[in-house]
């Protein structure tokens, strides 16, 4: 896209003052600097939050917790203290287990209202390691900037979800014929009388996928409240829009969803667009495409000229697996690019994995470095970003420059 | 918040619970404390605007945090938390939030802190 590719450009240009100035993983005080470009930038890391440590504050209430880069540099599961957060409305602080429904209703043979063990025995117990990712992730690094969270790149983390298979929990109610959606709402409600409650569907096919969990643990702990108490969606591959939280509503629909949060918000352009296109098509936001990320080194940082240097980093495939991951040069004249090794495969296709690339001697800076990551659908990182109004799904390469001394 | 998940979420004993005996799960009461956000407004006309009609919803932090965007996206900002999200904002204070952010936002301020770290 045309107003990617410029800033691209601009971004090159600027390597050698702007990105130096403000490294990535900076920390100042108590601030993390997120290197928004034109700011602003810095972040405090307090106050705490229960349960958590050492994360950047986006936004106390309703919380939006970003994880620190640093949190990626090992590992593939990110500790539950540094899973990130995100509430579009606020959620109650407390939750009574044995008062807790979930309603199965809308198209269905028989609505029922169930208990959390109701929920537990509706089917086989189900583990899957699977990424969740915000679908603004990354939205603060987006040239020109828009307006919305501003997140630099650390609303992701990728843990062990344990629960019971959504379609089994549907099977409760028995979905009935023409069923094409199922909408998901949870205890959080807007503060003001008549805004749109934060309600997310899915196509039914996806619904009753094998690995579409309404979980009720992280890494093996209950789900802690921030992180939606007592159950919550599950959807590899899928951004975390549809994760529903604190889910207590199961609504079967028989045609297409309406709501503000499906058929007004979340969604992205399926053209070409610049700032101040309007009326353009768009389509809802759904699938993850592959990413990754240098963690061995920041922006900036020194290495020894003349000796070999090791990069390491994490990739995910999305919505599919991992394929593979190469070190690029800056743009179109970056030469060749050069083949990562992928760390094990221990977690399945939703999961992070770690790579690393060993260079035999530097002989200078490496300028405008990133990594790309190709799935095993054939999606690629782009080179430049696609721009889009609401800074969803970046997964441009990220690039960092390192100086040879 | 305590909550108890049946040992047998754990692998290893997951294992030698063996496949005929279902694994259990207990849930119990779960509550949390927010903190409270330490960050205020700066100083400046319009502030009383803000806090009187935008504070309910969002943090001072939120507010800050945003990148620097025209007075008319301000505006368009504001009529959308009327319009859609049916905030409670006083017509007769529009102008002064859209002012104060401009003048915010121009003079490139940094999240203030009530008290010093």
């Amino acid at each position: 896209m045309s107003g990617g590719r410029l800033s691209r450009r601009a971004l090159i240009a600027g390597a050698g003052t702007a990105a130096l100035a403000a490294p990535a993983l900076a920390k100042l005080g108590g601030m993390i600097d997120l290197g928004l470009p034109g700011g602003p930038s810095l972040r405090p890391t307090t106050p705490d939050f229960p349960g958590k440590q050492g994360m950047i504050v986006q936004r106390i209430r309703p919380p939006l917790l970003e994880a620190p880069m640093a949190v990626f540099r090992e590992g593939v599961i990110t500790p539950n203290d540094r899973h990130f957060v995100r509430w579009n409305w606020p959620m109650p602080t407390e939750v009574k287990a044995a008062d807790h429904r979930v309603a199965v209703g809308g198209a269905v043979k028989q609505p029922v209202s169930l208990t959390l063990d109701d929920i537990a025995s509706a089917g086989e117990q189900v583990e899957i390691v699977a990424i969740n990712q915000c679908a603004g992730n990354g939205r603060g690094l987006s040239e020109p900037r828009v307006t919305g969270t501003q997140w630099g790149n650390g609303a992701m983390a990728c843990a062990k979800w344990t629960g019971v298979r959504l379609k089994d929990v549907l099977a409760k109610a028995g979905v009935a014929e023409g069923a094409k959606r199922v909408r998901l709402a949870g205890l959080d409600v807007p503060l003001t009388e008549g805004a749109p409650q934060f309600i997310k569907s899915i196509p039914l096919d996806i619904a009753m996928r094998d690995d579409v969990l309404v979980a009720w643990a992280m890494n093996d702990e209950p789900l802690p409240i921030l992180h939606g108490f007592p159950l919550r969606i599950v959807v590899p591959g899928w951004f975390s829009t549809y994760w529903v939280k604190m889910l207590s509503t199961i609504e079967v629909l028989a045609g297409e969803d309406e709501s503000h949060y499906v058929a007004e918000t979340y969604r992205w352009p399926t053209v070409a667009v610049k700032p101040g296109d309007k009326d353009f098509p768009t389509v809802p936001i759904t699938a993850m495409p592959p990413r990754s990320f240098i963690t061995s080194h920041a922006d900036g940082a020194v290495v020894r000229k003349g000796e070999p240097l090791t990069l390491e980093g994490i990739a995910m495939g999305g919505n599919a697996a991992l394929a593979k991951v190469e070190l690029v040069g800056a743009g179109s004249g970056g030469g060749e690019p050069v083949p990562c090794t992928l760390g094990p495969d221990d977690h399945g296709p939703y999961a992070f994995r770690r790579w690393s690339v060993t260079l035999p001697q530097v002989s200078g800076d490496l300028v405008e470095i990133g990594s790309k990551a190709t799935n095993r659908e054939g999606a690629s990182q782009p080179d430049a970003l696609v721009w889009n109004p609401s800074g969803y799904a970046r997964n441009v390469i990220e690039r960092i420059t390192l100086r040879a001394q | 918040m305590k909550v108890l998940v049946a040992a047998a979420l754990t692998l290893p004993l997951a294992l030698l619970a063996g496949c005929d005996s279902p694994p259990t799960v207990s849930f119990e009461d779960a509550s949390l404390t927010l903190p409270d956000d330490p960050n205020t407004l700066p100083e400046g006309p319009g502030r009383q605007a803000v806090m009187d009609n935008c504070l309910a919803c969002h943090s001072p932090s939120t507010m800050l945090q945003q990148p620097r965007v025209p007075r008319e996206k301000w505006e368009a900002t504001v009529a959308k938390m009327v319009k859609l999200y049916k905030a409670p904002v006083d017509p007769a204070a529009i102008p002064q939030i859209v002012d104060y952010m401009v003048a915010v936002q121009a003079r490139g301020v940094d999240v203030p802190r009530e008290t010093s770290p």
